[in-house]
């Protein structure tokens, strides 16, 4: 253990020292350290190779082992676990007191999970699942409203009142906050952190960058290229087209149908805003078209025949080898882990990252994929468990991933000097080493520690220049690009993905999304029983749909079983909410 | 013994029996071979497919990325801690419980037998059954996986039918020295119940070394009484978690992607069966005798 | 003292001394009942939740009574009638292929007339009995894959001009089940039906031989006639466990395409018990699950009273 412990030591005051050297001729400039913030941001690098000396007089108070305090955190999605001895998780332990092992979803689904936790009765100190209300139900969670009234500031700056009235469960408490989609100082978004039509730029490069709008347009232009490159230049041969409809990922099938019509993300029903009444998207036209579409590429051997089994884990390795083309997926489901191989791979250089396409049933329609607000989704979020030993603090470490700018950027930016270089005007900037390093696996198990679902921001840091993240920082966003994405959105007279969508700026409403409740429907009410059965029939004949020999006859045969479900049950459910902000 | 002239007919069947024979040995190992040939590949080379009985590009890699999971090694020593346990628990109980309902003058011998026969058929199902182990304070700890299952009717039956199977007279004349039940189950009938020992053991021990959904069930959350099967099943799915540590184990920057699931997981295969697979043979004299004689009524 | 015992044992009633005699018996007994009732008869008491909408912070106590309601909600839901269907075809076809193969297997493997041959042939027969299902599913998931051995070998030999996604296809689920199960037990559940084939006279065969029967005379008069009563019984024993087949394969290997055919009664459970945390549901399905196979016992004892062969009980 110690000589674990010396080695990392040792690894890291190493690694300081090549990487000050990288940061090369600009960071002298900068040197004299009246730099207020850099001064700050260096502290914990030292103070982790100088524990066991005395810390100097300034510097804040730092954490022993044993007065370290411990949490486990359960959060129901796949992740990558960090290794123990990861080297910021030890300095934010250090620094803030606080040490969280985050344990991942593995070989079960989401609810299964949650389901044997509230069985067994025995939960983890923190938790983040997509079951939060049967957890409130079931007493597993603590109530965080007087917490969140002992800090002010927190509760102002994170959410608006309205906001927090949303997270109230039906007994009146708060008790568990969205980590998400929240912007402070500037919004600086570039990616498009939402679903599309994506495509692979070296596709859109042969064919000239075309404008495409539709899916006809979409798939014309993926089938030509495959006529034209059946195989990528290692002989792997191209996919145009897989679709993931794993467990609850399947949105990557079921739900483009409210895009394609031109409506935002409300989820599990579009929203008239005109009439304010709810609809059922899964037997509109466009669904019906779009599964025509997807039926006939099907047929056309276009589109991935193993769609419809391949697990989550199966179809991020198949994105990885840069054959696929084409798919319907969330920015969040795939980029990360997809854009760092590509890199690592060098994939990137040959035009295999996917840009977004803003597609639509007809042409020249709007389209609402991207949400410009901030989504506040209050059917998920972090919470403390009852069984939590030390909540106050638990509590105030949740707050402090808010509100502390230093921890804020460790997570996101990691060790100044070590993963990132500040220049003369205090803007954060990469080396290609740097940049190299943060998107490979090892170096993330063993020095990144995100704590990816804690609090976090979008937008601009409390110093006004840089990105609270560093995907999100204009210099950093136009540097990362590989040559062939940069020609792509100069083609298209892009800045950056957003831009690619061109969807119509507008606010959404206050029950914006419309998913946040009936994620949280459960199998006590009829509407709840006939979600559940919705998304059953779902999963088993969408499949069925695009695979049939004859379409039209699958359709009616999916809505005689789709309607027994009495989808009206759920949908009336909805409207009774949606009603409420009449 | 007379020698016949072997008939047409005769040398056919012989031919078509060997075939069928063959064919059976094939389709048996091959999946087994082929596992432990992708185990030893190269992961990039092994997505190309085409591999059978021989590795393409060799490589010890990914053993060594297993080997490097912590997970795997604490489910090692759990999973081993947890066969021998077992094992040695439920034979010790299942073997007085046998010895017991198959006394011929003992009182309640058909009515204890009774007692255990309908548990093969009648259970609380799996939520009572978790709500009990809760309440008994047994999930998230080590000993949910020894303490419930450990007495089986199915094992008692066959153990029972074996014991019944041997003559009174041991007994009878054991008990004219003066010898007590206890004397009686431990020097009379323990001795010459080894092969269905053994092949009780032997069930107990497959069935607690391949277990894995008590570990998902009962211990979600506890990494460190996680089980090798278990583990397994994690590296099913996963391959975000692998290739941080595969990496690790690997020296080469971008290796990383370089191992696939099929691999690592062919090498986590061939790691846990290794044991049993290579422990069977040995066994293979007393689980067919003691299977011979407690499985069928005589 | 010796003699007195000796009339004990021969007398045919149990005195009191008898019963003093028998403490060790009985403190075992009486353990035994504890565990027993702790561990197997103590759940049952939760089939009372299947009576109510239990809430797990409420316990067995605060819980609202809701009759039958459960029960009404499972008969009417189209997925359980799916799902105990799909249970007992995959049960009842596991049961007769398994069966099948082992007692052609363990015929066929008696008449190899090398001893070498015939026990390497049965060592390796065991193997596939020692793997896990979370190792076979795997084998099978690969092998069958669209790169996998299998849709290889059609390829190559001109059978399909496609591979095909064999998991995509309803139709092929239950084959696959049974396959994999007649790959992993075919060996083992053999051994009973060889031991019981090597237990036959061997005058008889002698005597056939003479009469000039062939090898198919001789398993169809002899070797056929003779284990039927092995067969039966196996054969008894098994149905009440049709329903208790069905759940880490299909766990392991189904998905949401095949739904419809891989559900079984015990994921039924796991899926309403479990993920939707409706305690009550899930206990009641599995309170039907008992049910079922009690009954199936039953019949099965009955029916073959009726034919006149062994019972179990």
């Amino acid at each position: 253990m110690k000589m674990k412990k010396l080695t990392a030591l040792l690894l890291s005051v190493a690694m300081t020292a090549t990487l000050l050297v990288g940061c090369g001729a600009k960071e002298e400039a900068a040197a004299p350290a009246t730099d207020a913030p850099a001064t700050e941001e260096a502290a914990p690098a030292t103070d982790a190779a100088s524990t066991e000396e005395a810390a100097p007089a300034e510097e804040a108070k730092t954490y022993s082992e044993d007065e370290i305090l411990n949490l486990d955190m359960f959060i129901t999605m796949p992740g990558s676990e960090i290794n123990d001895d990861n080297e910021i998780a030890q300095m934010i332990a250090e620094k803030w007191g606080v040490k969280i092992k985050e344990t991942w979803l593995t070989g079960q689904t989401a609810a299964e999970a949650t389901g044997t936790l509230i069985a067994s009765g025995e939960y983890p100190d923190l938790i983040d699942s997509d079951d939060m209300g049967i957890l409130a139900d079931s007493g597993a969670l603590l109530p965080l409203d007087e917490y969140i009234d002992k800090y002010p500031e927190f509760k102002e700056k994170w959410f608006t009142e309205a906001e927090w009235e949303k997270f109230r469960w039906s007994d009146g408490h708060i008790y568990w906050i969205n980590p998400f989609g929240n912007t402070k100082g500037e919004p600086t978004a570039t990616t498009h952190n939402d679903e599309a039509f994506w495509i692979q730029v070296r596709v859109l490069e042969w064919a000239g960058y075309p404008q495409i709008q539709t899916m006809d347009d979409y798939f014309k232009v993926i089938e030509d290229y495959i006529a034209a490159n059946p195989t990528m230049e290692d002989g792997t041969p191209n996919m145009a087209y897989t679709i993931l409809c794993e467990d609850w990922r399947y949105f990557c099938l079921e739900n483009a149908g409210q895009f394609l019509a031109g409506y935002p993300n409300d989820g599990s029903v579009i929203v008239n805003k005109e009439t304010m009444t709810i609809e059922d998207y899964n037997t509109s036209e466009d669904t019906i078209k779009y599964f025509k579409k997807l039926n006939e590429e099907y047929k056309k051997g276009f589109v991935d025949p193993e769609s419809f089994t391949q697990t989550y884990d199966e179809y991020i390795a198949k994105l990885s080898t840069g054959r696929v083309l084409g798919m319907v997926d969330q920015w969040w489901d795939f980029a990360y882990t997809v854009n760092d191989v590509f890199k690592q791979q060098g994939l990137d250089k040959i035009g295999c990252n996917y840009v977004p396409l803003g597609l639509t049933t007809e042409a020249g329609m709007e389209n609402r994929w991207h949400t410009f607000d901030d989504t506040v989704n209050q059917a998920s979020g972090v919470a403390i468990t009852v069984d939590c030993e030390d909540p106050d603090r638990a509590f105030e470490f949740i707050v402090q991933s808010a509100m502390d700018q230093e921890l804020h950027d460790l997570r996101f930016w990691g060790v100044k000097d070590v993963d990132y270089c500040v220049d003369e005007n205090g803007l954060y900037y990469r080396t290609d080493e740097q940049r190299m390093n943060w998107a490979d696996t090892a170096y993330q198990a063993s020095h990144r520690c995100q704590y990816s679902y804690l609090l976090q921001w979008h937008g601009t840091s409390d110093d006004g220049i840089n990105a609270n993240k560093p995907e999100e920082q204009p210099s950093e966003f136009q540097y990362d690009m590989a040559q062939p994405l940069k020609d792509c959105f100069a083609a298209y007279g892009a800045g950056n993905y957003v831009d690619m969508m061109g969807s119509v700026v507008e606010s959404n409403g206050p029950w914006f999304p419309m998913y946040s409740y009936s994620n949280n429907f459960t199998t006590d009410t009829p509407g709840g029983v006939a979600w559940t059965k919705m998304g059953e029939i779902k999963h088993e004949w969408l499949p069925q749909v695009v695979m049939a020999d004859d379409f039209d006859a699958t359709w009616a045969e999916y809505m005689e079983v789709y309607n027994a479900a009495k989808p009206e049950d759920f949908l009336a459910e909805m409207q009774a909410i949606l009603d409420t902000f009449k | 013994m007379k020698k016949r002239k072997t008939s047409l007919a005769d040398k056919i069947f012989v031919v078509c029996n060997t075939l069928f024979m063959i064919a059976f040995v094939v389709v048996t190992l091959y999946p087994v071979l082929n596992t432990l040939a992708i185990s030893f590949n190269d992961g990039i080379d092994a997505v190309r497919g085409g591999i059978h009985l021989w590795p393409r590009k060799f490589t010890f890699k990914n053993y060594l990325t297993i080997l490097g999971k912590e997970n795997m090694i604490t489910a090692v020593y759990v999973t081993v801690a947890r066969t021998i346990l077992g094992t040695l628990l439920a034979l010790v109980t299942n073997a007085l419980l046998a010895f017991v309902v198959s006394r011929k003058r003992f009182l309640f011998k058909s009515g204890l037998s009774l007692f255990w026969v309908i548990t093969m058929y009648v259970n609380g199902g799996l939520i009572p059954v978790f709500l009990l182990y809760r309440n008994l304070h047994l999930t998230g700890t080590f000993w949910v996986y020894i303490i419930p299952g450990t007495i089986s009717a199915f094992n008692m039956l066959v153990l029972r039918t074996y014991m019944n199977g041997l003559p009174d007279s041991l007994e009878e004349s054991a008990q004219l020295d003066g010898a007590g039940y206890w004397t009686v189950f431990v020097k009379i009938i323990s001795p010459l119940c080894k092969p269905v020992y053994a092949t009780v053991a032997l069930f107990v021990a497959v069935g607690q070394w391949n277990s894995w959904f008590d570990a998902m069930l009962y211990n979600r959350l506890k990494s460190e009484y996680t089980t090798l099967q278990y583990e397994l099943m994690k590296l099913l799915s996963s391959v975000m978690n692998q290739s941080g540590n595969a990496a690790n184990a690997s020296a080469a920057g971008a290796a990383n992607a370089a191992i696939t699931p099929v691999t690592v997981r062919s090498a986590a295969s061939i790691a846990t069966m290794l044991p049993i697979v290579m422990l069977y043979p040995f066994l293979q004299r007393y689980f067919v005798t003691g299977l011979t004689i407690g499985g069928v009524k005589e | 003292m010796a003699q007195e015992q000796v009339k004990v044992v021969k007398d045919k009633r149990i005195t009191w001394k008898e019963v003093k005699r028998q403490k060790f018996l009985l403190i075992v007994s009486f353990f035994m009942v504890v565990y027993g009732t702790i561990f197997y008869y103590w759940p049952l008491t939760g089939w009372i939740m299947a009576f109510q909408n239990y809430k797990p912070n409420r316990g067995l106590l605060g819980s609202k009574f809701v009759g039958l309601a459960k029960f009404q909600f499972l008969f009417e839901d189209a997925t359980f009638i799916q799902v105990v269907r799909n249970t007992l075809a995959m049960g009842v076809i596991n049961l007769a292929t398994s069966t099948f193969m082992a007692i052609l297997f363990a015929i066929l493997l008696n008449e190899i007339k090398s001893t070498i041959a015939k026990k390497t042939v049965q060592t390796i027969s065991y193997l596939p009995h020692f793997l896990s299902w979370i190792i076979v599913t795997g084998i099978l998931h690969d092998a069958l894959s669209s790169s996998g051995i299998i849709n290889e070998l059609l390829l190559k030999y001109g059978f399909i001009d496609q591979a095909i996604n064999f998991f995509a296809h309803k139709e092929y689920f239950w084959p696959i089940v049974a396959f994999a199960n007649c790959w992993k037990e075919t060996g083992w559940n053999a051994i009973i039906y060889l031991a019981a084939i090597t237990a036959i006279d061997p005058c008889l065969y002698e005597a056939a031989s003479i009469d000039g029967a062939g090898r198919w005379a001789k398993i169809k008069y002899i070797t056929l006639p003779s284990i039927r009563p092995t067969i039966m019984i196996l054969l008894l024993m098994n149905v009440g466990n049709v329903l208790n087949a069905g759940f880490e394969i299909q766990y392991l290997l189904g998905n949401g395409l095949i739904k419809s055919v891989s559900d079984t009664i015990d994921i039924y459970v796991l899926t309403w018990g479990i993920s939707n945390n409706d305690f009550s549901l899930g206990t009641a399905a599995g309170m039907f699950k008992s049910a079922v196979s009690i009954a199936l016992i039953v019949i099965a004892n009955y029916a073959a009273k009726r034919m006149g062969e062994e019972r179990l009980f």
